[in-house]
């Protein structure tokens, strides 16, 4: 009787959860399906395979027969927009990968007054609306003169960035063995031989991981970007959000899978490096 | 001792070399500009964008009710909608507790083998972009969308559900995006959650729904609790979400703050709606931080 | 003069309440070359404060650390011309076997050669030849222990410093690793300095043993001279187990000393360190007590202590007995079961406990 309840329970809770890998999946999965249909005016109905739409984004105007989803932008102005996109995150998720690691090291070997203090202050980036750290820095770079455009949108990533991989570089420190540290210096390794030997090593995965988190969250940022962009420098975000805007076009669908595809990919290695045993 | 104190100094110099960087950054390009937040709210906008430097409380008085002069009549709007922004941040936290609460359980019971796969299927979305999740649930709701057309074949309605353009389909397109969010923070305290104490209240007479509510949900509540906040506040300020599933007819303060800043060029007004929504993750943090100290503190020794 | 001195060595800990907790305070010990130390105490005695101190992972707040008169507090860890075992061997995961052992060399900028000469004559010194391309993790307790002992002793250090090596192995490794750890000694001819909690571990390895307590030294001392006149009553309950009684110094003839306890009982020890009138404490070991016979009566001069058997528990070499002799007291009393008069030691026996006064040590009452 009471197994009996026990197993409908566990039934019950096992067909949730697969309902609840729908509920994440199904919308994404839908977009790749039905960025191959053909149907340019309701990319719900399904009117055929194409690949028209991948073809249109790299290749420009009119792809035969398709007049009407004739998509506007140039390719030149995708690769421009894609190439702002990536040197903004590259360099802003290796900036805050070295400012983040250092922050880690100081909090996690050294004592000091003001521990606390840096401890909270590294939180808050977090905790910050985006919105409210983006406007703060579009008054702040006005108004002292900094004009807006690629270096601001990567001094503002490199803000948050840092926060987030400092909490992954510290929760490798904090699972690494202090001692082999010591027995590194005990070895006669002096502090710089220390920490490219061992520390380095050890923290690597950590080192990676928070890098490649840093570098998709600057690829992905819309909001603080949005604010501190300026004119001149468009970020692929920033690109698909002014399309979203004027209009739905299957194009966006297209590109929207090869975005998603790209972030998945990188995220997969992320998560899989992190979860590595030290 | 000599010695002693150059070892000192060279470990000093080493942590001052490691801070510097962060202490720079989060100095000059984060508490900076959120000091200035703070100073531009209290100046009076400029007439063509730009602030004039002298003492003003009314971009607040336009907010909270009272007038620049008195012939002006105060209009709530504003609080209305950062009651709209608080309701829907708070909608969004409740539905997304709720999708989440069974599906950690669900995870935390599967074999050591499918945990490490599930937890990476249900951690990944987190990393697709944002935007693009936004435009999934654009595709699925809209007139000509998956769920019209799907109810239209299936003859279950004739005419194409304004599902669109609604508080509803922002309060989901949040609860979409923000579901990792909620999940990671219940998921690791359901995790360590110690099964044998359920069991042992089973055992000592408690029925499912007491040993729940006086065993699992006490003992949960910490995860419940940290993924609420991690959702609430980027929920609150959100503006993305708003604008491109809610349209004209939903209005967050983020979207107030948006074109405060980049349409009317009141910089000030902007400011203060800002602080508003920093004032209210404040009040929430610091109640968090109060219940969590008393609840670390308040047994006696 | 000793090879390595520790001269009045001070340690204060700042705890997270706030208070202070003196870790080391005014120790002074002089290392000898070629001999193995124990510091022996329990948990938060300032032993491994004292090692830490030593191998440079820490800095003394007082006193002065001095090898070959030349002072180390200023000379930084790596510089330092010790090696420790970490209790939990600290060996590097990533690195083999062999590039373990072969690390300290390397960073010296030992030749490549050489290294992999050294390194290999370390693992056949403890036994491990063949398992250098191994990782550490695919070893097992026993073995990464001896790979932390190559490790250290690669480098031909002055003092080999090891932190409660052997805890983390079973009973029986532990045994032969004692073994194992002392002629390893001998063959190198390396000066060891071991802490442990474990009395045993200390007597069983050690040529001198530092008896430490709240970060104060107690004694000094070969482990015969710790064990049999232990210097105070810390050392007494520590090392081995003891019955004690207070007493008064009432009579003194040559070293036989005879005392009174308050309650008027008279027992006898050997001593010259004290006079009549003196406060002390007579420290009886158990296997120095033994059941009388019926007819039998025991050293001349020494009057038996009378006592009723409580509880016996048999312990395989000897038998424990648990005698109550009056005013409260318990005596414990080791034994040998194959002794005479066993048979009469069962719970509720009259029976009569003798000693010879040479065994009965006295140490001063603690000051109250």
């Amino acid at each position: 009787m009471k197994n009996k309840r026990q197993m409908l329970w566990s039934a019950l809770l096992k067909g949730y959860g697969v309902l609840f890998l729908v509920f994440l999946y199904l919308p994404l999965g839908l977009i790749v399906a039905f960025s191959f249909n053909a149907n340019p005016i309701n990319v719900a109905e399904w009117t055929g395979f194409t690949l028209d739409w991948y073809a249109t984004i790299f290749q420009g105007a009119s792809v035969e027969g398709n007049f009407d989803a004739a998509f506007t932008e140039s390719p030149e102005r995708i690769f421009d927009v894609i190439r702002t996109s990536f040197v903004v995150a590259l360099s802003a998720a290796s900036a805050a990968t070295v400012i983040g690691t250092a922050t880690a090291l100081a909090l996690a070997r050294h004592k000091f007054f003001g521990k606390r203090f840096y401890q909270a202050l590294l939180l808050l980036p977090m905790l910050v609306p985006d919105i409210v750290l983006g406007i703060a820095l579009l008054i702040f770079f006005v108004g002292v003169g900094i004009e807006l455009g690629l270096m601001t949108i990567i001094i503002g990533h490199v803000t948050f960035l840092s926060s987030y991989v400092f909490v992954v570089v510290s929760a490798r420190l904090a699972g690494m063995d202090t001692t082999l540290e010591q027995a590194s210096a005990d070895l006669g390794a002096g502090p710089l031989t220390t920490f490219r030997r061992v520390t380095l090593p050890q923290i690597m995965p950590g080192v990676v991981g928070g890098f490649l988190l840093a570098f998709i969250i600057s690829l992905d940022d819309v909001v603080i970007t949005y604010f501190i962009a300026g004119v001149g420098s468009q970020t692929l975000p920033l690109f698909i959000l002014a399309m979203m805007r004027r209009g739905l076009r299957p194009q966006i669908t297209a590109l929207a899978v090869l975005i998603l595809l790209f972030s998945l990919i990188v995220a997969s290695i992320g998560l899989i490096l992190r979860n590595r045993k030290p | 001792m000599a010695g002693d104190r150059f070892m000192a100094a060279r470990k000093r110099n080493a942590l001052l070399l490691l801070l510097a960087p962060i202490s720079i950054i989060l100095g000059i390009f984060f508490l900076i500009p959120l000091g200035i937040v703070v100073v531009y709210s209290f100046l009076e906008p400029g007439l063509y964008g730009g602030v004039e430097w002298t003492w003003y409380p009314y971009n607040y008085g336009r907010i909270l009710g009272w007038p620049l002069n008195d012939y002006e009549e105060f209009d709530p709007i504003y609080l209305k909608i950062f009651a709209t922004s608080l309701k829907y941040a708070l909608m969004t936290v409740v539905f997304s507790l709720l999708i989440c609460y069974p599906a950690a359980f669900w995870v935390s019971r599967r074999s050591e083998r499918w945990k490490g796969f599930v937890l990476f299927l249900i951690t990944l979305p987190f990393f697709a972009s944002l935007l693009i999740r936004i435009y999934a649930w654009l595709l699925l709701l809209r007139p000509t969308g998956f769920v019209n057309t799907a109810l239209e074949a299936a003859g279950i309605i004739s005419q194409p559900l304004d599902l669109l353009f609604s508080g509803t389909a922002v309060v989901l397109g949040m609860v979409y995006i923000f579901t990792p969010f909620m999940f990671l923070p219940i998921y690791a305290n359901v995790e360590k959650l110690d099964f044998s104490l359920v069991r042992a209240s089973q055992d000592l007479g408690a029925s499912p729904i007491q040993t729940f509510l006086r065993v699992i949900l006490p003992l949960t509540a910490p995860g419940m609790v940290a993924g609420s906040i991690i959702v609430f506040i980027p929920a609150l300020g959100n503006f993305i979400v708003p604008s491109l599933l809610g349209g004209a007819k939903v209005q967050m303060t983020g979207n107030l703050i948006e074109r405060s800043f980049l349409q009317s060029r009141d910089w000030p007004f902007g400011s203060a709606l800002a602080l508003l929504i920093m004032a209210s993750v404040v009040v929430v943090l610091m109640i968090q931080t109060v219940k969590a100290g008393r609840a670390k503190g308040g047994r006696p020794a | 003069m000793g090879f390595l001195q520790i001269l009045s060595a001070r340690k204060v800990y700042q705890t997270p309440e706030g208070s202070s907790v003196q870790a080391l305070d005014d120790v002074t010990i002089n290392i000898r070359n070629n001999e193995f130390l124990t510091l022996l105490g329990p948990s938060g005695c300032g032993k491994t404060t004292l090692l830490k101190c030593i191998a440079g992972f820490e800095d003394l707040d007082g006193g002065d650390l001095i090898l070959d008169s030349k002072s180390l507090r200023s000379v930084p860890p790596h510089k330092r011309p010790f090696n420790t075992v970490f209790q939990n061997y600290a060996l590097f995961p990533h690195m083999t076997v062999e590039q373990n052992v072969a690390y300290g060399m390397e960073v010296a900028g030992v030749s490549k050669v050489e290294r992999d000469r050294r390194a290999g004559e370390a693992l056949d010194l403890v036994g491990l030849s063949g398992f250098g391309g191994r990782r550490p993790t695919q070893l097992s307790g026993g073995q990464q222990q001896r790979v932390a002992l190559a490790r250290s002793l690669v480098l031909k250090p002055k003092v080999l410093l090891l932190d409660e090596p052997l805890s983390a192995l079973d009973r029986k490794m532990r045994e032969t690793m004692q073994i194992e750890l002392k002629n390893l000694q001998h063959a190198v001819g390396i000066t060891f300095v071991f802490v442990t909690h474990d009395q045993e571990e200390a007597l069983a390895m050690s040529d001198r043993i530092a008896v430490l307590a709240q970060g104060r030294l107690q004694q000094l001392d070969t482990p015969t001279e710790v064990y049999d006149k232990p210097a105070n009553e810390f050392v007494a309950n520590f090392v081995g187990t003891s019955n004690m009684f207070a007493g008064t110094v009432a009579s003194i003839s040559g070293d036989r000393v005879i005392l009174e306890t308050g309650n008027g009982r008279r027992l006898a020890a050997t001593s010259t360190a004290f006079r009549v009138g003196d406060q002390v404490r007579l420290v009886l070991r158990p296997e120095h007590l033994t059941i009388l016979a019926r007819d039998e009566t025991g050293d001349a001069d020494v009057p038996a202590i009378e006592g009723r058997v409580r509880e016996t528990v048999f312990v395989g070499s000897t038998m424990q007995v648990h005698a109550d002799i009056g005013h409260g007291r318990t005596a414990l009393v080791s034994h040998p079961h194959t002794r005479r008069g066993s048979s009469d030691i069962a719970p509720g026996a009259e029976v009569r406990i003798g000693y010879s006064a040479a065994s009965g040590h006295l140490i001063p009452m603690r000051s109250a």
